[in-house]
């Protein structure tokens, strides 16, 4: 909502300037997102008379100009405007003007090769309104030396402000003005109380076509027919109003209606009379009803939106548009004036299928002052009957006045309560009853108020509450600590930490972590769901970001795919996050890519490019955090499609899977755009869930080890790695096996070097006590189809 | 001087003279060895009488001694001449770069996470999660939030493909807050919680992206009010913002779920083109916060005539970016390599 400060001053009686006024705004919840400054916005600008105007040689569309200020210096300026002609008053930009439309500092330029020093500016231009329909046309008779922010009716100041959706009744200058004058920064000006006088009786008849239905969401209308106005162009006072409010000026019964909505907060709307045939019926729209809104636009209505209609055609979607049909221009004479009250939601509903927005719906749908029907359509009379002459009818009404106000006791007790700290309780109630709320009962603990008829988000005592505090200030209560309560162990926060572990685990391995949204393309996420079934949504932001992610892995190749496209030659990278899938599942998994250089080349050894094991690797390294002990771990041979069949593996333990890993099948990574060899693994952390994490200690002295190495020949297929765990349980003595050695010793045998620790915790070793265990392991490869190699 | 004597003295000039270890072995041989030097003085004792044979003994013997003393020290002179020679051959250029370590980092707001759940954790605020698939029940009306809300809109609201069930249609929730209502019906009150997590909403522009992250916080308590608010607030932005001095503006707000709402503003000032808090009169919004209006608390199925709630809330990667000064929100979720670069921690920052 903008307004100028001179608007505001109508209601609000204020020596405060227009700094302080801004900061209370912002305090009680009318934020103020800018303020205009003329001084600044105009300090380039000037008024000027157009002393001769000559299509330029060069261009048929534009003129030269010469334009003079209040002390006689003449500027050249080029012009493209249609209106612009001798004698004409306008406003000029001089170079180092700021335009406000497009925030560009305006230079002296050549244009079609005549120097322009300047440029005459239209409301558009200026930030004034929308309107760009050739330039300012200043009245006659004002002087040159007028200051322009004057002439642009911008007082001291134009406030922007955003008001939040319960606060229909700050969408006015009066309801702003009334908050303010609550604070006690000013007395607020209640405007006297008008009745027109009243010339004939009302002539056309009105009526709701389904009373009872209609009534629900249209419970009171107030019209009036005002006969033999003048409408034409709006006198200069109204055009400046309208202006510092950034709305155009039209006709003067269109700025009437606009300006006693800005002002009032009533929108009411003026229908040219003669253009309607016979009597006017309020009803519901018949399905597909073509309805022409006042910008031209068609729309085909439905059937549960309100409209008013005569004996032909629907002539206003009532609260959110006017018709085309009767629509008022410079030949109207007589008007009927509508001024009703409609259900919030309703208009709402209606203003969001059609996609119609305007300055009555949005007031309408945030609640207006529900007494405002009949004493609204007063304003609105003097105003034409001021400016624009005429006679009024006596005013009809069609429905009924709803009871509004509401009775709510606010306690003492609780005020303090909610506020944490004692509040003067005959503070709290004046600032109620300045709101405009009637105190009708109160006493030392409690007190019962009526709302007033705009105020129909106060509902609840919190909601006084929030009125007492926020008028006083929050700045004025004081901040009181809380007692700490130590907490009870957090599971939930240990096992973020955990994760978060898990993630600089990976970090410290070479893979950075990566957030990726949890939606992505729906033919990507097909290849890598398995089967799972994907969750798709209705409404995507866009078909590259339409479907639940179920795993990590194609979003963080396509980060890896982002990298390499600038040239990393060394791609890590991890991410830790919720996967989607069936019936809203969700589930956390760790994920990570590697591809390319598994580090930078060097002087000291070469590189190579990072492979199943790296990532094996980072995985093993995952669950070993967890307290996973690789005994406990198998590994088989299978893994997701979108996995190598082959250099890849899931990993169990019992019957659960705790992960994947592998190389990226080479259709996936192909289609993903890697020319090379894409390794990843996921984990999923769900099935880590009940693991305990200590490993048995013993304590007590430390013998020397024995170190035992052995070269085994196995099949070439064979899955030597699962054997590992096998040799542990050969003999206790056993405490660590290792492989040092596996490659190709023909091309149907692989060698195996194995190394194993043989360790006693109570006793040093004996050489036949070793020779025994060795024994043991070469008989137990053996029924695994081994075969020692003798040197 | 005696023959012994003069043996002596031509002894020690020769193992002074040598500059070799295997020469010096060689000299030790003829000195010492079986057929040397001191070997043939030893012969001849055997043909005095006892009292020259003592005499002339101890003779060999200090002789002896003395020259064993000198070819050790010799010896051990020339093998540390050898090793430093052996040493300054073995020159290499530690000018030369170590090999490539090549860590990752940890994304901003893994970072930022830990140090907001540090801090609320220090007031007894315990975690607490939920689904990022919601329903409307939870997400809108447990909120106060009901059917004709706006923000239910579909331009708003990523909806889900799912049949609607008793509690309304599946959707990405739009806000952490459901985890308010979730975490009061299985818990009971007195209640300190916090929630963060990724939240959705249908908006792509230079400030917006359609995932993003949100902080909640909640207490649930008999004598629990806005002053309180006020001070966890300042303490928390003060400690977040690691600025003693931050002041703090609350100002008045709306939101369905609080009633009375506020709005929190810090100040801040640009100081050579860095946003630097906690000096200057510029105001900077960083959170949303308020007394949990009772609707709220009452689908949450707490005892409202006991009890009083606190509820803030803050974007996660707006303090994340104000803090550590991340000029562009797209690169959270899509980086290249130089934001995950600047913006990212090594792993061990804690």
């Amino acid at each position: 909502m903008r307004f100028s400060f001179d608007w505001l001053k109508r209601y609000l009686s204020t020596d405060l300037d227009v700094k302080m006024i801004s900061d209370k705004l912002t305090s009680i919840g009318l934020e103020v997102e800018h303020i205009e400054d003329p001084a600044v916005i105009f300090k380039n600008f000037k008024l000027v008379r157009v002393k001769d105007a000559q299509k330029h040689p060069q261009a048929d569309k534009l003129k030269v100009c010469i334009v003079e200020d209040a002390d006689g210096n003449e500027s050249h300026i080029v012009c493209g405007a249609k209106n612009v002609c001798e004698g004409l008053k306008t406003i000029l930009a001089m170079p180092g003007a700021k335009i406000l439309s497009s925030g560009e500092i305006l230079k002296k330029s050549k244009i079609r090769g005549i120097v322009s020093e300047g440029m005459m500016c239209s409301h558009e231009e200026l930030g004034l309104s929308s309107d760009r329909d050739g330039i300012i046309e200043v009245e006659p008779d004002i002087g040159l030396s007028t200051p322009v922010d004057e002439v642009l009716g911008y007082g001291k100041g134009i406030f922007e402000i955003s008001v939040t959706p319960n606060r229909g009744d700050c969408l006015s200058i009066k309801g702003i003005a009334r908050d303010l004058a609550a604070t006690g920064v000013g007395k607020f000006l209640m405007p006297e109380e008008v009745i027109c006088p009243v010339s004939f009786k009302f002539p056309i008849n009105i009526t709701y076509e389904n009373s009872e239905s209609c009534r629900q969401y249209a419970p009171i209308m107030a019209f009036r027919v005002i006969r033999g106005v003048r409408n034409g162009k709006s006198p200069r006072w109204l055009k400046l109003k309208l202006q510092s409010a950034g709305l155009n000026s039209i006709s003067t019964l269109v700025d009437l209606s606009n300006f006693w909505m800005m002002d009032s907060g009533r929108p009411t709307h003026i229908y040219d009379l003669k253009k309607i045939k016979g009597n006017i019926s309020i009803r519901f729209a018949r399905n597909k009803e073509v309805f022409e809104d006042i910008k031209g636009n068609e729309h085909k209505l439905l059937t549960d939106m309100l409209i008013s209609a005569d004996e032909e055609s629907p002539l206003c979607l009532l609260g959110v548009m006017g018709g085309k049909k009767i629509a008022c221009n410079d030949d109207t004479t007589d008007i009927l004036i509508e001024s009703g009250l409609f259900d919030q939601i309703f208009i709402s509903k209606t203003g969001t299928i059609l996609n119609l927005n305007s300055d009555s719906r949005i007031r309408f749908e945030r609640n207006i002052d529900k007494n405002s029907c009949i004493s609204g359509l007063e304003g609105i009379t003097q105003l034409i009957l001021e400016n624009c002459g005429g006679e009024a009818s006596e005013t009809f009404v069609i429905g009924k006045q709803l009871e509004i106000n509401k009775k709510i006791t606010l306690r003492k007790s609780k005020l303090n309560n909610v506020s944490g700290c004692v509040i003067d309780w005959n503070v709290a109630k004046l600032i109620l009853k300045k709101l405009g709320l009637e105190e009708i009962r109160s006493n030392e603990l409690e007190a019962t108020f009526l709302t007033p008829s705009w105020r129909s988000d106060l509902n609840i005592e919190e909601d006084l509450i929030e009125e007492v505090l926020r008028i006083k200030g929050y700045d004025t209560i004081r901040p009181q600590n809380i007692d700490i309560i130590p907490t009870d162990s957090d599971k939930i926060l240990e096992r973020k930490n955990q994760v978060n572990g898990m993630k600089r685990l990976l970090a410290s391995r070479g893979l950075s972590e990566v957030v990726t949204y949890s939606f992505m393309k729906e033919n990507y996420a097909e290849s890598f769901k398995e089967d799972r079934s994907l969750i798709h949504l209705i409404n995507p932001i866009s078909t590259d970001l339409s479907v639940m992610r179920s795993s990590l892995i194609p979003a963080l190749l396509q980060n890896a795919k982002r990298l390499l496209d600038y040239g990393t030659a060394s791609i890590g990278l991890c991410e830790a996050g919720n996967v989607f899938y069936d019936a809203c599942e969700q589930e956390l998994h760790i994920a990570g890519v590697r591809y390319g250089n598994i580090r930078e080349r060097s002087w000291l050894e070469k590189t190579r490019s990072a492979d199943v094991f790296d990532v094996k690797g980072d995985a093993f390294a995952v669950l070993s955090l967890c307290g996973v002990d690789e005994r406990s771990i198998t590994i088989i041979d299978e893994a997701p499609s979108y996995y190598h069949p082959t250099k890849s593996g899931t990993i169990l333990r019992g019957r659960n899977k705790l992960g994947h890993f592998g190389e990226l099948h080479p259709k996936v990574s192909k289609l993903l755009g890697f020319l090379e060899k894409v390794v990843c693994f996921e984990i999923f952390p769900r099935e880590l869930r009940k693991l305990n994490t200590q490993k048995p200690y013993s304590s007590g002295k430390v013998f020397p080890k024995i170190h035992r190495d052995f070269a085994f020949l196995f099949a070439s297929k064979a899955s030597v790695g699962n054997t590992m765990k096998a040799i542990y349980e050969i003999d206790p003595l056993i405490t660590k096996v290792a492989i040092f050695d596996c490659f190709e010793s023909s091309i149907t045998q692989k060698s195996v070097g194995i190394s194993i620790t043989l360790e006693a915790f109570d006793r040093t070793l004996t050489e036949d006590e070793a020779q025994v265990v060795s024994n043991k392991i070469i008989k137990y490869m053996e029924s695994l189809g081994g075969e020692l190699r003798r040197k | 001087m005696t023959e012994l004597e003069r043996l002596q003295a031509s002894c020690l000039f020769e193992v002074a003279r040598c500059g070799d270890l295997k020469k010096l072995d060689i000299l030790k041989n003829a000195i010492l060895g079986k057929n040397g030097k001191i070997a043939e003085y030893v012969k001849e004792l055997k043909n005095l009488n006892s009292e020259a044979k003592r005499k002339f003994g101890s003779e060999i013997n200090s002789f002896k001694s003395k020259i064993t003393e000198e070819l050790n020290s010799k010896k051990q002179e020339l093998k540390t001449k050898e090793l430093e020679g052996k040493l300054l051959s073995e020159f290499v250029d530690v000018s030369l770069p170590p090999r490539p370590d090549h860590p990752g980092r940890i994304h901003p707001l893994t970072k930022v996470e830990e140090e907001i759940s540090n801090i609320l954790s220090s007031y007894g605020f315990s975690f607490a999660d939920g689904p990022d698939i919601e329903n409307e029940y939870f997400n809108f009306t447990a909120m106060n939030m009901p059917d004709h809300h706006p923000a239910r809109a579909m331009h708003d609201t990523f909806y889900i493909q799912q049949l609607a069930d008793n509690n309304g249609r599946k959707l990405l929730r739009t806000h952490t807050s459901p985890v308010q209502i979730r975490t009061m019906l299985s818990n009971k009150p007195p209640l300190r919680f916090f929630s963060i997590g990724r939240v959705y909403r249908s908006d792509y522009d230079a400030t917006h992206t359609p995932m993003f992250s949100q902080i909640e916080g909640i207490i649930v308590e008999k004598n629990i009010g806005f002053s309180h608010l006020k001070w966890i607030l300042s303490d928390f932005l003060r400690r977040f913002f690691e600025a003693k001095n931050l002041k703090i503006r609350f100002r008045s707000s709306f939101f369905p779920f609080t009633e009375p709402s506020a709005e929190v503003d810090i100040n801040y000032e640009i100081q050579d083109g860095k946003i630097v808090f906690g000096i200057g009169e510029k105001w900077l919004e960083v959170c949303g916060c308020g007394v949990i209006h009772p609707n709220v608390l009452n689908y949450g199925d707490v005892d409202v005539t006991k009890y009083q709630g606190i509820a803030f809330g803050f974007g996660l990667e707006r303090l994340t970016s104000l803090k550590y000064g991340i000029p562009d929100l797209r690169g959270y979720f899509e980086p290249d390599e130089r934001w995950i670069s600047t913006f990212g921690f090594p792993f061990s920052t804690k």
